[in-house]
C-alpha cells in the first residue's frame, strides 16, 4: 500500500524510466528525470528545513513546477503553492499565512518573488537542481512521515477576506487518485490535457494521475483556452485522451463553436467539475464527441478534489441537470438538516462527507477548523470527522446526489470558488466605498458590485485587478446614490438585480 | 476604431489598449474576455464573428480588432 506521493514516482521512474511524465511545448520531463531532480531538490531542502515544514513555492505553467511540489516532499515538508500569475497582494497575503522559511520559485519569477513581502529565503530552483543527492539524508527525513503527513496547502477564498490554506495529506490524496481511477481506468497509454493552474486543487489530477498509471500530462499554454478552434488543434497534435477540466472551462470552445473548426478526435474520457455544467453546452459536446465517457465530479477542496461522480449516459439536453451522483470509492456522503439531524430520501439538506478523504484543517486556523470539521452528530459512540460543505443537496429515489445550491454567498465562478463577502470587504477597505454589494449574475457569469461612495468605478476595477486574481475582478462596477434597503436595514438583493442587463 | 477601444477599455479598464500588441498571446485577455468581447462585438456592429475568425493574430490588438470587425461589416 502507497503512504505516500513518493511511492507512486519510484514505481513510475523504475518502470517507465524514459517514458515522458510532463511535457509544455518543446519541455518534457520523463519519470527518471522527475526522480532524480526531485531529490536534488529534497536534499537541498532537508539540510535547511526539518521535515513537516511548509515550503511556498512560486512558479507558472512549466514542467519545473511539478519538481518544486515533490522536491519539497522528498525533503519531507510539504509545499504551498502560489501561481506566479496571482496579483502580488494575494502573493503577500497567502505567505503571511504560510508563513514558510523556504521559498522556491522558477527563474523566470525571481523578480517576482523578491519584490514580495518575504522574510524567508528564496532560491531559485534551476539553481539547485545540481545538488547531489544526499540519499541518507532524504531517508531520514520521511523517517518519521506517516499517510498522514501534510503533502500540500492549497488556498482558497475565505469569507473574511484572508484566502484559506486547505492542508491535506497523501493520504487523503492517495484515497482520491485510487477511487478517480477506479472509474476512468487510465493506462500508460493516456494522454492528459492540463487546464488548471498548477497551484489550484483541480491540477492535482493532472500532476498526480500519471505518477499512479504512467500517463502522459501536457500542460496546454493558457492563451490557447482563448481561441477555441487553436485547443482542440493543440488536443490532437499531442493525442490527448482525457481531459479532467473545470465545467466553466469546458463551456469556452462550446460556446466560442470550436467544433465548428476542429474536433478533439482523441478525446475519449472527458471529466469535469468545479461548477454545474449547463445542459446546452455539454450537449455540444456530447454531439461531437458521441463515443466519449462524460464524467460529472462534485466536491470541495477540504474533501480532496471530488467526493462524488456521475458518468453521464443519458442524452443531455437544454433542459438536463445533471446528477452529482454517488460517493466515490474512500468517500462517504450524509445530509443533514438545520439541527444536525438527518435528512430522509427527496428532502433537501447540507452535504457533508466523511472518510479518510477529509482535509487536516485550515493551516494555521484552528477556530475555522473545528467549526468545518465536527463530530458526525449522527455517531454518538467514537470519533467520526465529517465536513460540513456549506452546499445544499438531496438524494433522489435511485440514490444518486442532486446538487441544489449554496448555504451561504459562496459561488463558483471560472471554476473557482468566490466568497462574495471577500469582494465585499475589500472594496470597502477602500477610500471612498462607503457601502458595497456584490451579486452574481449566473447566467452571464458576471460579477456585479455595487457601490455607494466617491470611489470612481474605474478606480475600484483598477484596484481589484491589483490584488485579486482575475475571477475575483468584477466585471461591471455600478455606483448608486444610496443602498435599497430591506425594512431591517440590509440590502434589498433582489432591488439590485433590476441592474442585471 | 474609437467605438471598439470603449468596448476594450469598459470591459478591462486596467489594459492599455493603446500599447498592447499582444492581447491573446501574452494572455492578457483571458477565454471569459474573449468571449464577452465576442458577444459586444457582434451586437454593437451586427456582424457575426465565426469560430474561424478567432486567432490570435485578429484579436492581438487594438488595430487587429478593429480591421477584423471592419471586414466583417463589409461582408
Amino acid at each position: 500500500m502507497d503512504t505516500s506521493v513518493l511511492m507512486m514516482l519510484d514505481r513510475a521512474s523504475k518502470n517507465h524510466f524514459d517514458k515522458v511524465a510532463y511535457r509544455n511545448g518543446e519541455e518534457s520531463l520523463t519519470f527518471g528525470e522527475l526522480r532524480k531532480l526531485t531529490k536534488a531538490v529534497g536534499s537541498w531542502i532537508a539540510r535547511k528545513l526539518p521535515p513537516e515544514s511548509p515550503v511556498s513555492v512560486l512558479a507558472g505553467r512549466s514542467v519545473i513546477t511539478p519538481v518544486c511540489y515533490m522536491g519539497a516532499v522528498q525533503a519531507g515538508c510539504f509545499y504551498a503553492p502560489m501561481d506566479s500569475a496571482m496579483p502580488i497582494a494575494r502573493l503577500n497575503q497567502i505567505l503571511k499565512v504560510i508563513n514558510s522559511e523556504i521559498m522556491l520559485v522558477s527563474k523566470d519569477n525571481l523578480e517576482l518573488a523578491n519584490s514580495l513581502e518575504y522574510k524567508g529565503k528564496i532560491v531559485a530552483v534551476e539553481d539547485i537542481l545540481d545538488t547531489e543527492a544526499d540519499e541518507a539524508l532524504l531517508a531520514s527525513a520521511v523517517n518519521n512521515l506517516t499517510e498522514y503527513s501534510p503533502l500540500y496547502a492549497i488556498f482558497t477564498s475565505g469569507s473574511s477576506g484572508v484566502p484559506k490554506g486547505v492542508i491535506t495529506s497523501h493520504h487523503s490524496l492517495l484515497c482520491y487518485l485510487d477511487g478517480l481511477n477506479e472509474v476512468l481506468g487510465l493506462t500508460e497509454e493516456d494522454i492528459l490535457a492540463n487546464q488548471s493552474p498548477l497551484d489550484y486543487i483541480a491540477a492535482v489530477r493532472d500532476i498526480y494521475l500519471p505518477l499512479m498509471t504512467f500517463a502522459e500530462t501536457v500542460i496546454v499554454p493558457k492563451n490557447e483556452f482563448a481561441m477555441g478552434a487553436q485547443l482542440f488543434e493543440t488536443l490532437n497534435k499531442y493525442k490527448v485522451s482525457t481531459i479532467c477540466w473545470s465545467a466553466a472551462g469546458m463551456e469556452v470552445p462550446a460556446k466560442l463553436g470550436a467544433f465548428e473548426e476542429v474536433v478533439p478526435e482523441y478525446l475519449n474520457k472527458i471529466v469535469f467539475s468545479g461548477s454545474v455544467f449547463p445542459g446546452k453546452y455539454l450537449k455540444i459536446w456530447q454531439e461531437n464527441l458521441p463515443k466519449a465517457r462524460f464524467i460529472n465530479q462534485y466536491g470541495p477542496t477540504e474533501a480532496t478534489a471530488s467526493c462524488t461522480y456521475y458518468e453521464v449516459k443519458e442524452k443531455v439536453t437544454e433542459e438536463t441537470v445533471l446528477s452529482i451522483g454517488k460517493p466515490y470509492k474512500h468517500y462517504g456522503i450524509l445530509l443533514l438538516d438545520e439541527e444536525n439531524n438527518a435528512v430522509p430520501e427527496g428532502k433537501e439538506g447540507e452535504i457533508c462527507v466523511k472518510g479518510p478523504c477529509l482535509a487536516l484543517g485550515y493551516y494555521g486556523d484552528a477556530e475555522r477548523t473545528e467549526k468545518s470539521f465536527i463530530q458526525n452528530p449522527l455517531n454518538k459512540n467514537y470519533r467520526e470527522l465529517i465536513y460540513k460543505t456549506g452546499d445544499l443537496g438531496r438524494i433522489e429515489a435511485d440514490g444518486n446526489l442532486t446538487f441544489i445550491g449554496r448555504k451561504d454567498r459562496q459561488i463558483k465562478h471560472m471554476g473557482h470558488r468566490v466568497e462574495l463577502a471577500e469582494l465585499e470587504l475589500t472594496a470597502l477597505a477602500l477610500e471612498g466605498v462607503e457601502e458595497c454589494c456584490v451579486l452574481y449574475h449566473a447566467d452571464k457569469k458576471h460579477l456585479y458590485m455595487f457601490v455607494a461612495g466617491r470611489a470612481e468605478s474605474k478606480d475600484i476595477v483598477l484596484h481589484f485587478r491589483k490584488v485579486m486574481p482575475p475571477f475575483m475582478v468584477p466585471r461591471k462596477v455600478i455606483k448608486l446614490e444610496e443602498m435599497p434597503k430591506l425594512p431591517n436595514g440590509k440590502t434589498d438583493m433582489q432591488k439590485l438585480k433590476i441592474y442585471f442587463k | 476604431m474609437n467605438e471598439v477601444l470603449e468596448i476594450l477599455t469598459d470591459l478591462r479598464p486596467d489594459v492599455d489598449f493603446k500599447e498592447e500588441k499582444a492581447l491573446v498571446s501574452d494572455g492578457i485577455l483571458d477565454s471569459i474576455d474573449i468571449i464577452s468581447l465576442v458577444q459586444e462585438l457582434d451586437d454593437e456592429f451586427d456582424i457575426t464573428i465565426k469560430p474561424a475568425d478567432l486567432v490570435p493574430e485578429n484579436f492581438n490588438s487594438l488595430e487587429a480588432i478593429s480591421k477584423l470587425v471592419e471586414r466583417l461589416m463589409e461582408d
